[in-house]
């Protein structure tokens, strides 16, 4: 085959085993992690680059890490030079290199083709501990980075095939769990299969054909995202969107103020005027506010376009340094994805008109509780990033009601919420329910996704929580659109012993909770879609009768009558609040909330 | 004269594959009948009695062996018409199942649905009960839940139950209790009890299998029940089997009451059949492929070993019995050609089925098919459809087509039955790409074996799609299952949790030889139930392992005496190595400990299988076979052409023929484009090659 005749079939069987490689990395990691972040919640993203460091394929299970490894390669590349040889392996999470979260931890490995640089094969995953001043590192607490986790630029933990022990020792004399050593090493074992895969394709096709090729696939990737972009109408839009609470001073309010400017086929993220970096960890670093905008901007086109380097091409981000979505050294920032929410609704707002039918409301907001302590049926310390108790549900769409119990946008329904019996083998902790909480959603002729309650008991000892998240304030729930009504609140207590109950803030550090604490969380629901009152009643009448919506909630959002003694409608009654509502409607009643 | 024969209900048609003692195969063929799809069993068997010259008691008096695939479950779970089922579940926990754990399959499509629960929310009902993480009973069974639970249930008129309490793996008194409440209360309703079906950790898994078996469960009990009484009243008197998702058969008073067995297994026979086939081909890696009148499954075999795994999916539900790895889209003979929202030609997924059927077959169909193109194509001989007794009506597929596809589109009548074929092509080699390409296989490197009445039209035009240089149309190829059904062997699955930590100081080698046994004896028990004689069955075991803290198990085939020796030092080997060649490393070296979760048996009870028989020798010449021409479409002329016509029912081994030729056997018609020439193998099947 000469080097620039282009085979197509070849070209898309290149993208499909570039994403099937990545797949078995990911399973790799699925299979063989220890801490439920990674195997049960999937918190991790593995990924090939080529030479350069330039994306060919990832696969996300959680989106918002999975845009902010290509920019490390790219580093990597740079920092080492001609020092890269077959058998490195590095490690890396600094946040002021590129980096998205101190917790997520990338490993990278370079793959040879004789003595030639061909390609990266990465693994990034959410480590259940990265050093710092607390167990989990989620530290409302934190005003540097050096309180919120070992910061590992660029280092190598293998040389040409050989482990550097004593920098191994370093870094893990300087995390608190063990299973974090194994976790790294599964990050490895994911990268060897990454390596294998792609050793063998370039073997097999030579590497001009490969190269060849992977060029034109960025390029055709690179057209197909243009012709998304092109079907938006030129202009400038205006979004905007509060993060509640810096977890410093009480009712601070940060404003994420964007302009998005389309020109053509090019799109420009315009973060000027956004409130400037706060002094605790409510920071973005760069690449996490970026990651939020590509995987908002990925649900707003067709979803089937590849991922690789020419799905950013034609998308700039403008992101002063020194607001709080991209924090001067040395902010803390570990509550960067966390903001992902904030930033997604800014960007449905300002595109709520000119593309109604593919934005969504608003989708809950995430909050976390990260729970450590000492389990003693197993006497050894533990830590639990609660994945199970905070999957609120989504915002409606045109057409679609909002998905229940998805989780946050960063994750956008790639997260899974632990399996019950596995959770109970896991961590010292009696789980009580977890089951949809009713009048969650906010209503809408296309309603919110459903909540969860979550209720469990606390059988571990020294136990503290860290609470880190948003939606609890007074007008942080779910935005609705056209009419739709707005999703409801989070809300974590805890019940002591003693029978007294105290709500958790958003951010906080809770010490020293006693053995026998009942933990409660509710993830909220999202936002709807359109005037409720034009939801079909069967579809209100069967979300009553499922306990989804209370009778009382039909009748006053819905307008919709059900006769509690025989759960039917009682259809003069809602004809007649339907009517009514109507009429108030054309008043110019019903804007949108 | 005894007699074996395999039955496969499709869609649209009833496959039957017919063996005598010498080997000698005769194919049969009728339409499905939906509403009681025994009815077309019957008329099958009915047409071979008839054909022997016997009545129905007479013929089936010699029939030894009956093995019957039944789609009658799928079917009921894919169209949302599973028996009314309830659920008990422990309180606080009813959601399990429809939440599937929160996952969205499609990360960035905001408007992905979930697919509707299989038991509504208000028929899953909570009992306060509650059994720790170590089995101990916490919280006894309140029977007032139950009682009421019951009573709804039986205001409700469910036709099923399932049980699945938390950790009821480890402890399954409280299930017990409830069940007996159960059939106490509701003698007739199908129960499943989760500590009996599947007694494996992982709730929602757990959970979800259980309500799949209940909810198929009153469907297959009838449909055996009615098949069984109509089969002993003509006196057959030979063993009936049915057969399974994992490749295996099993008599029909076990697959009742593991219903969800049946589940997708519709086309597991395949790869058996694919196997039995290539026997006699150099070829160790190849994809089968079947398509009928409503579907097209595809199923990758590498090294002559089908993908099997135990995280299958019926609608997105999860079912963790181990089953066949089967990729099934929408495409098939009956399939419907529409126009959609953007003007854009689709073919399927809806499909016009047995009934009406194609708008040719002059059954009140409407919609313009599959076949109604590949019959105004020229492909199809409307005069000699199924061997002649069909007889096609060209002029009202004509019609059809103009006035739905062609007018709407500005299309000649050619141009619209040419893209539909060109449109339902594409759809099935992009499914042969998700289970290729999609998991790093080049399917150049794969023979294509063509199954199914429709497929031999179409195989050809798939492959060019793909490149695929060779493929094999097996002579049965039009009763492909069917034939699949005779070669597979009767196998059942168990499996025990005993979580541990594996060494010799940890696991209690009593414990693990106690539970081994248990299981071992099971399937022994079953077998013999079964009447396979003991030097016939197979034991096969294996254990689910991880490193100690990890979340996902390895599965690890094991012989008998590793245990029986306690000889760890194998086992953890025998891991470590799996661990490594699955991913990318291993502990051995670290000395890290191994935890084991699940032991597993297979039981298989080998089957005595028809011998392919070896014909004699032809030549290259097939000459005499030319029965004619007609005009028919050549893609890559984008025009008709008078195209050669021979009778595939005397072609025989050593036949050449270059494309574009049409073979019409009575149940199939191949064609052959003018980019590959055919061979017929000493077995009497096609190897078409890529010039």
């Amino acid at each position: 085959m000469s080097n620039n005749r282009i085979d197509y079939i070849l070209v898309s069987v290149l993208q499909r085993r570039f994403r099937s490689i990545t797949e078995e990395m990911g399973l790799t990691l699925l299979r063989t992690t220890r801490s439920p972040i990674l195997n049960e919640a999937r918190d991790f993203v593995t990924g090939l680059y080529d030479a350069k460091g330039r994306m060919l394929e990832q696969t996300e299970y959680i989106p918002v890490l999975a845009f902010a490894v290509s920019g490390v390669c790219k580093y990597i590349f740079e920092y080492f030079g001609d020092d890269i040889h077959p058998g490195d392996v590095i490690l890396h999470n600094d946040v002021f290199t590129h980096g998205n979260q101190n917790n997520d931890v990338a490993v990278f490995k370079p793959v040879f083709h004789g003595d030639a640089l061909v390609a990266w094969a990465a693994c990034k995953g959410h480590q259940a501990d990265i050093g710092g001043a607390v167990a989990g590192g989620y530290n409302p607490e934190a005003r540097e980075v050096w309180q919120e986790a070992l910061r590992i630029p660029p280092v190598k933990v293998y040389e040409k095939g050989k482990l550097r022990k004593d920098v191994w020792d370093m870094i893990f004399a300087n995390i608190r769990f063990p299973i974090v050593e194994e976790d790294i090493k599964a990050e490895i074992g994911g990268c060897v299969v990454g390596e294998r895969g792609i050793t063998a394709l370039i073997e097999r096709y030579n590497l001009d054909v490969f190269n060849t090729h992977v060029e034109y696939l960025f390029d055709s990737t690179e057209k197909m995202v243009r012709n998304e972009i092109r079907e938006i109408p030129d202009g400038t839009y205006h979004g905007e969107s509060i993060v509640f609470y810096d977890g410093v001073k009480e009712d601070s309010q940060m404003k994420i103020n964007l302009n998005i400017i389309v020109d053509g086929t090019d799109i420009n993220f315009d973060f000027t005027g956004s409130s400037p970096q706060t002094p605790g960890f409510v920071n973005a670093p760069y690449a996490a506010t970026a990651s939020a905008v590509l995987l908002t901007f990925l649900m707003l086109i067709n979803p089937d376009i590849p991922h690789n380097e020419g799905i950013v091409r034609p998308i700039k981000i403008i992101n002063p340094q020194g607001s709080f979505l991209n924090a001067k050294f040395p902010a803390a920032t570990t509550f960067g994805n966390s903001i992902t929410g904030p930033t997604s609704d800014a960007i449905f707002k300002a595109f709520a008109n000119a593309l109604p039918k593919m934005v969504s409301a608003g989708w809950n907001r995430f909050l976390g509780f990260t729970l450590t302590g000492f389990d003693p049926k197993k006497d050894k310390p533990y830590v639990d990033i609660l994945f199970l108790s905070l999957k609120g549900g989504s915002g409606a769409t045109y057409l679609c009601d909002g998905y229940d119990h998805i989780g946050l946008i960063n994750c956008a329904g790639g997260i899974l919420a632990q399996d019950y019996e596995m959770f109970e083998i896991h961590d010292p902790h009696f789980l009580i329910k977890h089951e949809y909480m009713i009048d969650s959603a906010g209503a809408g002729k296309w309603r919110g996704g459903l909540g969860v309650e979550t209720e469990f008991r606390i059988d571990g000892k020294n136990v503290t929580g860290i609470a880190f998240g948003d939606g609890i304030e007074k007008g942080a729930e779910a935005f609705g659109l056209f009419g739709g009504k707005r999703g409801t609140l989070n809300r974590i207590e805890l019940q002591y012993p003693d029978g007294r109950i105290s709500a958790a803030k958003s951010k906080e550090i809770i010490r020293d909770i006693p053995r026998g604490t009942i933990f409660y969380q509710r993830a909220a629901g999202g936002g709807g879609y359109g005037s409720p009152y034009e939801r079909p009643v069967q579809k209100v009448l069967q979300d009553v009768i499922n306990g989804m919506v209370s009778i009382e909630k039909a009748r006053d959002d819905y307008g919709v009558v059900i006769k509690p003694e025989t759960m039917t409608i009682d259809k003069m009654a809602t004809e007649r609040l339907r009517k009514g509502q109507a009429n108030i409607d054309e008043k110019g009643g019903g804007k949108a909330d | 004269m005894p007699y074996k024969i395999g039955i496969d209900v499709g869609g649209t048609f009833t496959d039957f594959l017919l063996v005598d003692e010498n080997g000698n195969l005769e194919i049969y063929k009728v339409l499905s009948t939906p509403e009681d799809p025994s009815i077309g069993v019957f008329n099958g068997l009915l047409e071979m009695a008839k054909n022997q010259v016997l009545s129905i008691s007479e013929f089936l008096k010699e029939v030894e062996r009956v093995v019957h695939g039944t789609t009658v479950t799928t079917n009921a779970v894919l169209t949302n018409t599973v028996s009314k089922t309830g659920l008990l579940t422990t309180a606080g926990f009813r959601d399990t199942l429809q939440m599937r754990r929160g996952i969205r399959e499609e990360l960035y499509n905001n408007k992905y649905q979930p697919p509707p629960p299989i038991v509504p929310r208000h028929l899953r009902l909570p009992v306060t009960e509650r059994v720790d993480v170590e089995g101990n009973i916490v919280k006894n069974i309140k029977s007032g839940d139950v009682w009421a639970a019951i009573n709804k249930f039986n205001r409700e008129d469910v036709k099923a139950v399932a049980i699945c309490f938390m950790h009821s793996y480890a402890n399954k008194t409280n299930e017990s209790i409830a069940a007996k409440m159960v059939k106490k209360k509701m003698p007739d309703v199908y129960l499943t009890v989760s500590s009996e079906l599947l007694p494996q950790i992982r709730f929602y898994e757990r959970t979800s299998t259980t309500v799949l078996n209940s909810c198929v469960g009153p469907i297959l009990k009838g449909y055996l029940r009615n098949l069984t009484k109509k089969l002993s009243e003509s006196l057959f008197d030979g063993v009936l089997l049915i057969m399974q998702s994992n490749g295996g058969v099993t008599s029909p008073h076990i697959a009742q009451e593991v219903a969800a067995s049946t589940l997708l297994s519709g086309p597991a026979a395949a790869p058996v059949a694919g196997i039995a086939y290539t026997s006699t081909q150099e070829y160790k890696n190849f994809i089968t492929v079947d398509m009928g009148g409503t579907s097209f499954d595809a199923i990758l075999v590498e090294n002559r070993k089908p993908f099997v795994t135990t995280e299958g999916k019926v609608n997105l539900n999860a079912l963790a019995l181990p089953m066949m790895a089967i990729h099934t889209i929408g495409a098939g003979g009956g399939s419907i050609g529409w126009i959609n929202e953007g003007g854009l030609l689709q073919m399927g997924p809806k499909s016009a089925g047995a009934s009406p059927g194609p708008v040719c077959y002059r059954k009140g169909g409407k919609e313009p098919t599959c076949t109604d193109a590949d019959l105004v194509l020229g492909y199809l001989n409307p005069d000699y459809f199924a061997g002649g007794k069909i007889k096609l009506d060209i002029e009202k597929a004509k019609e059809t087509i103009k006035e739905k596809i062609a007018k709407p589109l500005n299309l000649s009548l050619m141009e619209a039955a040419a893209g539909m074929y060109h449109v339902i092509n594409v759809n099935m080699a992009s499914a042969i790409r998700e289970i290729t390409i999609k998991r790093g296989y080049d399917p150049r490197e794969f023979l294509l074996v063509c199954a199914g009445g429709a497929g031999p039209i179409h195989a050809a035009m798939i492959a060019l799609e793909l490149e695929i240089p060779k493929i094999l149309i097996p002579k049965e190829s039009s009763i492909f299952c069917a034939a699949g059904m005779l070669f597979s062997d009767l196998k059942h699955d168990y499996v025990r949790t005993y979580h541990t930590i594996f060494s010799k100081d940890n696991t209690d080698i009593n414990r693990l030889i106690g539970l081994l046994k248990e299981i071992e004896d099971e399937g022994h028990a079953i077998l013999k139930k079964e009447k396979i004689p003991e030097d016939k069955h197979r034991i096969e075991y294996s254990l689910d392992m991880r490193y100690l803290g990890q979340y996902h198990e390895v599965n690890i085939k094991i012989k008998k005496e590793h245990i029986l020796e306690f000889d760890t030092e194998s086992i953890s080997n025998i891991f470590h190595y799996e661990h490594d060649r699955l991913y990318g490393y291993s502990l051995r070296k670290e000395g890290t400990r191994i935890e084991l979760v699940n032991v597993r048996v297979t039981a298989v009870g080998i089957t005595e299988k028809p011998g392919l028989q070896e014909e004699s020798y032809q030549g290259p010449d097939a000459t005499r076979h030319l029965k004619g021409s007609r005009l028919a479409y050549l893609p890559s002329e984008e025009d008709y052409r008078e195209v050669d016509i021979y009778d595939g029912m005397k072609m025989g081994y050593g036949n050449h023929l270059a494309g574009p030729v049409i073979i019409e056997q009575v149940n199939t018609t191949i064609f052959v484009p003018p980019e590959y020439t055919v061979d017929c193998d000493a077995y009497g099947s096609y190897m078409l090659s890529l010039i």
